[in-house]
């Protein structure tokens, strides 16, 4: 067991290695990360504009007022937060590599709006919020890795205006960005008429039809997700922070599924997806963090009596509640841990299919596509996830049982086991 | 003053540990500043450390940090996982200060 154990160590390490130092995916998690409070704030408002019962409260008409009021605030984060996330990608890129970041920032920004559509139903000089929101998010990642690159390219190339000295530094490096930011955009600008002359007319429309939907009608489906759960749990029993090496692969898709369960709740349509990245946060991981552990000290509180069990309880349940459980997956342990290999892989599985298919034949609300904080504490983050649904709750409440109940055995078995150990060492002390 | 900078995915998990670390210093009458970050801020606060730790849950990174470690010059390794599962201040303590005194 040990060495087939350091065998799978081996091969997981440089796994978890290579998608956490890619040069791109670092700059696309990061990103995110730069989109994110403007995210949040887009979501505080999407859950105060839809309190339950105030329109029963102050009327149709007034409520109607009230949430027009309150409109703009995730029309101009959450509805578009790709832009962000563009933004966020670019600088990130230069960043990494000494450069001067904000202008990756800003030609990655630009590039992306050269490949946009500019006109809606014959409107010239409109540039639709759907373009920078779920539909442009795979050609934003895709137009800032690719305008990052080329800056920087064009900056090593050397192919900047040379100032006299004596000129302030401040203004030659102005200038110096003027040359690879036009050769960027000029690039861009050509892609997109080439695109204009195909069947699928913009690169939006070709990068959507060809890739973004079919990626996301797969991670949308019950199968990828179970492969993605599995593999943020087998990442962590190695002691491998598993949900930063999975989610820097598939935040992108879940990112989009939310975004179009967002459009459809505030457009009061039923809601299109189910997997979404809060699915995965509040219903999958979002009970105390990875494999759901605050069912897990629930449990320790409940049927142990060892005391190095009870001990953890203390330790790892007030972190449980806000979802950190590093102490209960190194404490516990479950890391390297043959005993709970079990329930830590199968409680999250059977969670995931349970949530699936009570969301979709209606029992559970589906997420309503704001993103509620990672750290909300569970029920509380049920009922937010889902556009302030107390089925929501109730939802992460059944996979709080399923989970407690699927451990309960082999954390019975881990209890006898310390329990006897501590007796011995008490018998000879 | 030693100054010791954890690093974990979002500094959340590490700054558990800060606190107890910061108990078991205050204990020893040592005098020390302890802070925890995200990973993706830890390269930039290196340069204000005298050592750098690493949540093992993370251990991944180490390489990438070595890199820029070696740069500002400070010792830096991955946190035992016992001693981390159990939040053990004394532990880490007595490793950030075996790494700062050999360098």
């Amino acid at each position: 067991m040990n060495k087939f154990m350091s065998v799978l160590e081996d091969i997981l390490l440089p796994i978890a290695d290579k998608l956490n130092n890619n040069r791109y995916l670092t700059a696309l998690r990061n990103g995110f990360m730069v989109a994110l409070p403007l995210i949040i704030f887009g979501s505080i408002f999407v859950v105060i504009a839809n309190l339950p019962f105030l329109d029963r409260l102050i009327g149709e008409e007034a409520y109607a007022t009230y949430q027009n009021a309150l409109g703009p605030a995730s029309a101009a984060t959450l509805s578009i937060m790709g832009l962000f996330v563009i933004i966020g990608i670019g600088f990130k890129m230069v960043e990494q590599r000494g450069g001067e970041a904000i202008y990756g920032g800003v030609v990655a920004l630009a590039s992306f709006l050269v490949l946009t559509p500019q006109i809606l139903e014959e409107t010239a000089g409109v540039i639709p919020t759907s373009a920078l929101g779920a539909e442009g998010m795979f050609l934003g990642i895709f137009t800032a890795f690719i305008s990052a690159e080329l800056y920087q390219l064009f900056v090593r190339k050397n192919l900047t205006i040379k100032m006299p000295a004596g000129v302030p530094d401040a203004v030659s490096r102005s200038f110096s960005a003027l040359i690879p930011i036009t050769l960027t955009l000029s690039i861009f600008l050509l892609i997109r008429i080439a695109f204009s002359f195909t069947a699928f007319e913009t690169v939006q429309n070709f990068i959507y039809t060809l890739i973004q939907q079919p990626l996301t009608a797969l991670g949308s489906g019950l199968p990828a997700t179970i492969i993605a759960v599995l593999l943020i749990q087998v990442f962590w029993f190695f002691g491998l922070h598993g949900q930063i090496i999975i989610n820097s692969v598939f935040d992108p898709i879940w990112y989009s599924l939310n975004e179009q369960n967002l459009s459809a709740f505030q457009a009061g349509e039923p809601l299109p997806n189910i997997v979404t990245k809060q699915f995965m946060d509040t219903f999958i991981v979002g009970i105390g963090g990875s494999g759901m552990t605050l069912a897990v000290i629930a449990a320790i509180f409940v049927v142990t009596k060892s005391r190095q069990l009870r001990e953890l309880g203390k330790l790892g349940g007030p972190a449980g509640i806000f979802n950190v459980n590093e102490p209960v997956i190194f404490g516990l342990p479950i890391i390297m841990n043959p005993l709970v290999i079990i329930p830590w892989l199968l409680a999250p599985v059977i969670v995931a299919i349970v949530t699936y298919f009570a969301m979709d034949l209606g029992f559970a609300p589906k997420p309503a596509g704001l993103i509620v904080p990672w750290t909300t504490p569970a029920l509380l983050s049920g009922y937010l996830a889902t556009g302030n649904n107390i089925m929501g709750a109730v939802m992460q409440l059944i996979n709080m049982a399923i989970v407690f109940v699927i451990w309960l055995p082999f954390l019975k078995v881990l209890d006898n086991q310390y329990y006897r150990e501590e007796q011995s060492v008490q018998a000879t002390a | 003053m030693k100054k010791i900078l954890l690093a974990c995915s979002s500094g959340m998990s590490t700054s558990l540990l800060v606190t107890k670390m910061e108990e078991e210093a205050a204990k020893r009458g040592e005098e020390v500043k302890i802070w925890a970050v995200a990973q993706d801020k830890a390269e930039h606060d290196m340069e204000e450390a005298d050592v750098l730790l690493i949540g093992p849950q993370m251990r991944f990174m180490k390489k990438k940090f070595a890199v820029t470690a070696e740069k500002v010059g400070i010792p830096l390794d991955v946190i035992d996982p016992v001693a981390y599962g159990r939040v053990d201040g004394a532990a880490v303590l007595n490793k950030a200060f075996d790494l700062i005194e050999q360098g």
